[in-house]
């Protein structure tokens, strides 16, 4: 079956089996900044953007995306960049392997809150997990990012 | 997953049809735990066309489409505040933002999940289900009903009570499925005590209900014996994640705690 949707502001149209998941589609398409780590929808290293919120690309079927906006990390290289800078600045990033899911979180993020608590921060971000970092440089890091975008 | 076939069916009546078609016909919600309950469909069918995801004010009740988000039920103005806030605490405590996202109530209350986080203060809370062609129960019957059920879930319909509440979701790790939760409501007087994720799927406490609200005053006394029959009267098991004592304590604890709150 064909899927047809719009992918980073480009119309694509792709064949898919009917039980495929996102992840699966996009990664066979050369979308490689969405990553595949637990594959049971519990850690967000997937996570894209769908009509501007996050989801779990691995265990979202790829069917469900039909006319929608699907938005991942290669369209938003200079706002990711940024995030990059601040998480750069606070030693927050190790080896990087959660930070796609988590930068498009962190603009969901941006969007949807005004003046996010620090418990409104962590509770927004509680999706993504990071295996390196403990968090806390993380989460100095996203504060300053908001900050700066006040 | 393995599929045949994705359908994406333009009215209840179509989509009723293909699920009589064949047992291996699945109905979609947010699909999230597809990967690990189905290994193959016949037809996948989605009923993301069919307007099931809106949250309407029918006055005494709020009728939630059984398509709408947890997300969305999260932020909903007019779930808020019924019965202090309890659905969107427990709501807001399942997994992260993009898993809410992509989640619907209707697939979370139809999959019967036994480690469910809102079928328990749903059933703490008077809630009513409708499915098409024409069946209206109560989530407890719902969760009672041995066996397939060939209707569709449209709508969750929950009344708009008022009170204290009480809902606790013991985890070892902020993202993990309950070790076991607890949610209590004070509906007019009249307490309802749900336990679930013992592991099995929740259930109302029925015999310690019935002690807490043929009493005249909650005494110290009184409460403690709920407890102790809350803890008692429901089955409890263990699991690689915590052992079926362990379970019985925590929901004799959390009956205790939660009676002392909500009755406070």
């Amino acid at each position: 079956m064909k899927v047809n949707f719009n992918l980073n502001g480009r119309y694509v149209s792709y064949d898919i089996t009917p039980g495929e998941y996102l992840a699966d589609t996009l990664r066979s398409h050369s979308v490689l900044s969405v990553k595949k780590a637990c594959d049971e929808a519990a850690c967000g290293a997937c996570t894209v953007l769908l009509d501007g919120r996050p989801i779990l690309s691995c265990s979202f079927l790829s069917a469900r995306v039909e006319g929608r906006n699907v938005t991942t990390v290669e369209a938003l290289q200079d706002e990711v960049d940024e995030i990059s800078d601040f998480f750069a600045d606070e030693g927050a990033d190790q080896c990087g392997f959660c930070n796609t899911g988590l930068a498009l979180t962190i603009l969901a993020l941006r969007k949807e809150l005004n003046n996010p608590t620090d418990e409104d921060i962590k509770h927004f971000v509680a999706g993504n997990l990071c295996r390196c970092s403990g968090y806390q440089s993380q989460f100095k890091a996203i504060k300053k990012y908001l900050e700066a975008h006040k | 997953m393995e599929a045949n076939r994705y359908l994406r069916p333009a009215t209840l009546e179509e989509a009723h049809q293909i699920l009589l078609q064949d047992p291996k016909n699945v109905l979609l919600g947010g699909g999230l735990w597809l990967k690990k309950s189905t290994s193959f469909a016949n037809a996948l069918v989605d009923l993301g066309a069919l307007g099931l995801d809106t949250i309407k004010d029918l006055g005494d009740v709020v009728e939630v489409g059984a398509m709408v988000s947890l997300r969305d039920f999260e932020l909903s103005p007019l779930l808020k505040n019924i019965q202090g806030g309890i659905l969107i605490e427990a709501v807001s405590q399942i997994m992260g933002v993009a898993f809410r996202n992509s989640a619907t109530i209707g697939g979370s209350v139809a999959g019967r999940f036994p480690f469910s986080d809102i079928i328990t203060p749903l059933l703490a809370l008077e809630t009513k289900l409708v499915f098409y062609p024409h069946k209206e129960m109560t989530l407890n019957d719902f969760l009672s009903f041995k066996g397939r059920l060939s209707d569709i879930l449209t709508h969750i319909v929950i009344k708009k009570s008022q009170g204290p509440s009480f809902f606790k979701k013991v985890k070892t790790t902020a993202l993990d499925f309950a070790v076991v939760n607890v949610a209590i409501a004070n509906i007019d007087g009249k307490y309802r005590i749900a336990i679930g994720s013992r592991p099995s799927v929740a259930s109302l406490a029925s015999k310690s209900m019935e002690v807490v609200n043929n009493a005249k005053n909650l005494s110290n006394e009184l409460i403690n014996k709920a407890a102790e029959l809350a803890s008692e009267e429901l089955l409890y098991a263990s699991t690689g994640a915590a052992s079926a004592e362990y379970r019985k304590a925590l929901a004799k604890a959390y009956v205790k705690r939660g009676l002392e709150e909500v009755s406070k």
